[in-house]
């Protein structure tokens, strides 16, 4: 599906390796060389992130391929949604949280000085575990976030676009006006990554974001992010383990080995070893549901 | 800890291939004998478990189809269903061939035979049957440094078929019945099978330990004795 608002270079879906010799494993997580790290991708390096004193995750190293999805699994408490949320900037929203290392949106290094996190947040797109549409139209959800970027284009059409990548499009075309409540939680949500959509993100961060739905509205939701990955990079976050098996490229295992001790990635691999071979007892114990 | 009852039903699941395999090795220990003492009653007594080892392996395969569909298992896990489904088949076509040769012996009890031809199918037997406990030794341990010995072992098999070939290829004089001549390359063909399974039981448990076919497993396992020494 071509996007209205992209340029025919940026629509370039840029393929990254599949080898598994790419990607480095150990406790530092993983991190390859700068073959294959394309224009949308992110590269993290050596990131923590604190609440006050008290360190939440620790070094963790990942290379996020573009257009593929991302699972993040592990624990309660061991730092995921930190994680997600210092990728775009969020969790330093919080009065006293901080992050450490760096985060590269491409080249550039999205924690900078110069660099506006509001901007950031436009390239870097998230969707939260519960639906939050605003008291507005279906329309006006998806619209106004583009319109107060300053979006000169055809609405309807940019709102039309977006509603079909989220696979709600046909639900709603003919009840746009109404209120986005009215809508099931299924739809709220894909209204939500709609909405995401719309500001034309790089990559689009997502925190559980099918934990509160129904089977059905789970199968559209990952139905989606089949779809989304062609133009965009996607990196999930998910407590559920055959979600992240179905769904995702690469996975990321997040662990505490000690009770309070910061999160680490404990390993990062493509998800068809991670899920049928992986290198570490824990990951394996973790996949197979012997604790957690 | 967590998926109790799961472990608890893979546990089940491997002692039931472990006995199948025990009952299999059983008629393959009676078909030695019969062999060796010219003793087609103990032959005889071994017609019919092909059915019984079919279906006891029909119910392991739905077991494990079951596991699969109701606790989505992955890793380790996924690796020993799909090794238990691998083996039992082993365990299953090993127990029909046996069951043929039991069958030609006592169909070929009054035939005269050629010697020699007979003592190499004697060694063949005694070979593959060693093979195969080797092979559900491995895996019933998960040992497999000595997988690697199971995979040369399987070198012997093959030289004892082209003997056995050979001679039945070019009788002597006194080359016994040809009927028993007959039968006599299906049994051989049947053995080299058998001794297949027991080896292939061997490779399948290098896959459940290590996540890799034995072929790159080997090849790094040999790097590794290279490294050390």
């Amino acid at each position: 599906m071509a996007n209205p608002r992209r340029t025919k270079e940026e629509q370039k879906v840029t393929e990254a390796p599949r080898n598994r010799r790419d990607t480095k494993k150990g406790t530092g997580g993983a991190s390859s060389g700068d073959a294959g790290a394309s224009a949308f991708g992110m590269r993290i390096e050596n990131l923590s992130a604190h609440y006050g004193s008290f360190k939440a995750v620790t070094d963790v190293s990942m290379d996020i391929r573009a257009n593929k999805v991302t699972a993040l699994i592990g624990p309660s408490g061991c730092g995921k949604s930190t994680y997600i949320r210092c990728l775009n900037r969020m969790h330093e929203v919080i009065p006293g949280a901080r992050a450490e290392g760096r985060v590269r949106l491409g080249d550039q290094d999205i924690y900078a000085r110069d660099m506006d996190p509001v901007r950031i947040r436009r390239r870097i797109g998230m969707v939260f575990q519960k639906p939050n549409p605003f008291s507005k139209s279906i329309y006006e959800n998806v619209a106004w976030g583009a319109r107060i970027n300053g979006y000169k284009g055809d609405m309807d059409e940019l709102v039309e676009h977006s509603l079909k990548q989220a696979a709600l499009w046909e639900e709603v075309k003919d009840k746009l006006k109404k209120s986005g409540y009215d809508l099931s939680g299924g739809q709220q949500q894909r209204l939500c990554i709609a909405r995401t959509l719309a500001v034309e993100p790089e990559v689009i961060l997502m925190d559980e974001p099918a934990s509160a739905l129904d089977p059905v509205s789970t199968q559209k939701i990952e139905d989606t992010m089949d779809q989304l990955k062609q133009s965009y990079t996607v990196v999930i976050v998910t407590h559920n383990m055959q979600q992240a098996a179905r769904i995702s490229d690469y996975t990321g295992f997040f662990y505490i080995e000690n009770m309070g001790d910061p999160g680490r990635l404990w390993e990062f691999d493509e998800t068809e070893k991670m899920f049928s071979n992986p290198d570490r007892k824990e990951t394996e114990d973790y996949v197979t549901g012997r604790f957690g | 800890m967590p998926r109790e009852t799961f472990q608890q039903e893979l546990d089940t699941l491997l002692s039931e291939v472990l006995e199948l395999g025990g009952e299999v090795e059983g008629t393959l220990e009676n078909m030695v004998r019969a062999m060796e003492e010219h003793d087609a009653a103990l032959a005889e007594k071994e017609l019919g478990v092909d059915m019984r080892y079919k279906a006891r392996g029909a119910g392991i395969d739905e077991e494990c189809m079951i596991l699969q569909a109701r606790q989505a298992p992955v890793a380790r896990d996924l690796r020993l269903l799909y090794t238990v489904q691998a083996v039992t088949n082993h365990l299953v076509r090993s127990g029909t061939l046996t069951e043929h040769i039991c069958h030609a012996l006592v169909d070929t009890a009054g035939c005269e035979r050629d010697e020699d031809l007979e003592a190499a199918l004697i060694e063949m037997a005694r070979t593959a049957r060693r093979l195969f406990h080797e092979g559900m030794e491995i895996f019933r341990a998960r040992d497999i440094d000595r997988a690697r010995d199971l995979q040369a072992a399987d070198d012997k098999v093959d030289l004892l078929y082209s003997e056995a070939m050979n001679l039945i290829a070019n009788p002597s004089a006194d080359g016994g019945a040809p009927e028993w001549r007959m039968r006599a390359a299906l049994m051989v063909h049947y053995l080299e099978r058998i001794a297949d399974h027991g080896v292939d039981i061997g490779s399948r448990t290098v896959f459940l330990v290590t996540g890799e076919r034995i072929e790159s497993a080997m090849q790094q396992y040999i790097n590794r004795d290279l490294r050390e020494e």
